[in-house]
């Protein structure tokens, strides 16, 4: 699978931010302490199941995926 | 005049919280949040403050050194009491057992109630957080981590010291001290705020990246698959056992935007593995980095900002390795009246708290 662990972050960011600009950079900010960049990543990006899990998780914690 | 900072010498915790009583007096009380040296009984001082400010929410925790308007001090108490005109409401709240794993959750449900809004709802420009934690439990990454997961509103905040004895500190909070805790302080202002995240230091090109760590303990393992030492050592072209002595000037930094956040380099285990002030994951590239001037730094920071408005008040977040650096270089008293015409209050701390966690840096919560 490819582009998923991108499509997630980007889920996480725009939901957790609701378009709030200063929000958007502190979210991106959060998830790079948690050791996900999400520069690191683009929609060819080929998933790493470890990577993506992490990711899940993240998104589960902050009330963006149930 | 929306906050006034004061401190007290006294080294009776009833005195030293009458004597702080009385610099209040006439002012507008509506929360007093208080730094003081591990000279002072905890239990005794907590109560002492509560009962000389029985209108207010009080809180605060013990440190590595204070800072008030225009001074750095030892075994003191730094205060700042906070008007009405700032902070229109507050609900303290206290994690304990954080080394177990704080429960967050209840303490966000009692802001929660307390505001009749949820924690995610709140609007960061209009609600700011305070967190005061226990600097000797190694845990502030995974409760600001929790935090930073529940809600968009800002915590700031540090790590309390206990004066170098590396023994044991304390939070307070309405007349309790705790060890193994947090406080947290949810405010709802009334005046806008600015946070400041400052650390005196360039950005080298020379980079390590983190190829085993053992996060729980803080420790880096191997950096570019060698030994961390090694790597380090060789980064900057040092023997091996010399580095040490090298951890202050150069720490590591994990860069943001451009923006270090610094990780601190404490100590060489034998196995060659490096222990830090922070935890760093695997995976994570970093820059060593080079101190500067704090002095310089802070300075060109406070003219910038009083230029764009009145600065009302500051609390100063400021860590223990900069309080050191600043007394090594003679700078101590430079740096401390850089605040002295702002209402300041602040201490060393043994870890700062903004997003994350992180080392050798000032977070500050400016006041407008």
């Amino acid at each position: 699978m490819r582009g998923r662990t991108r499509k997630l972050i980007d889920e996480i960011i725009e939901k957790r931010s609701g378009g709030d600009p200063t929000l958007a950079t502190i979210t991106r900010t959060k998830l790079i302490l948690k050791g996900i960049d999400p520069d690191k990543f683009d929609y060819t990006t080929v998933d790493d199941p470890a990577v993506l899990q992490k990711v899940e998780q993240i998104a589960r914690n902050t009330g963006v995926m149930s | 005049m929306k906050a006034a900072a004061g401190y007290t010498l006294q080294t009776d915790p009833v005195s030293a919280a009458g004597e702080l009583q009385t610099k209040f007096q006439g002012f507008d009380v509506k929360a007093i949040i208080y730094f003081a040296s591990s000279i002072y009984d905890p239990y005794l001082l907590s109560r002492a403050m509560f009962e000389k400010f029985p209108e207010a929410p009080t809180f605060g925790c013990t440190t590595a050194g204070e800072i008030v308007s225009g001074r750095i001090l030892k075994h003191s108490i730094s205060a700042m009491a906070l008007s009405a005109d700032i902070v229109e409401d507050m609900k303290i709240g206290v994690l304990k057992g954080i080394k177990g794993g704080a429960d967050l959750e209840s303490v966000f449900s009692s802001f929660e109630n307390y505001f009749g809004l949820s924690m995610e709802e709140m609007d960061h420009t209009q609600y700011l957080g305070l967190i005061l934690i226990d600097g000797l439990q190694g845990v502030e990454e995974t409760v600001m981590e929790k935090i930073g997961d529940l809600t968009n509103v800002f915590f700031i905040g540090g790590s309390a010291g206990d004066d170098l004895k590396f023994d044991r500190t304390f939070v307070f909070a309405d007349g309790e001290a705790y060890s193994d805790a947090a406080v947290l302080a949810l405010m709802k202002l009334k005046c806008g705020y600015e946070i400041v995240k400052t650390q005196s230091f360039a950005i080298l090109d020379k980079q390590l990246t983190v190829t085993k760590a053992d996060t729980r303990n803080r420790k880096v393992i191997e950096f570019n698959h060698k030994p961390a030492a090694a790597a380090y050592a060789e980064a900057l072209g040092e023997p091996v056992e010399n580095i040490e002595q090298r951890f202050a000037r150069n720490p590591v930094g994990l860069i943001i935007d451009g923006d270090p956040f610094v990780r601190s380099p404490r100590v060489v285990y034998e196995d060659g593995s490096i222990g830090f002030y922070c935890n760093i994951l695997e995976g994570m590239e970093l820059k060593i980095l080079e101190s500067t001037d704090i002095v310089r730094d802070m300075g060109n920071i406070l003219s910038t900002k009083k230029g764009t408005g009145e600065i009302s008040g500051v609390i100063n977040f400021h860590c223990i390795l900069r309080t050191l650096e600043l007394q090594q270089k003679h700078q101590t008293e430079e740096y401390g009246l850089l605040f002295s015409d702002i209402p300041t209050a602040g201490f060393s701390t043994y870890g700062e708290q903004y997003i994350g966690h992180v080392n050798q840096t000032s977070t500050m919560l400016l006041f407008k």
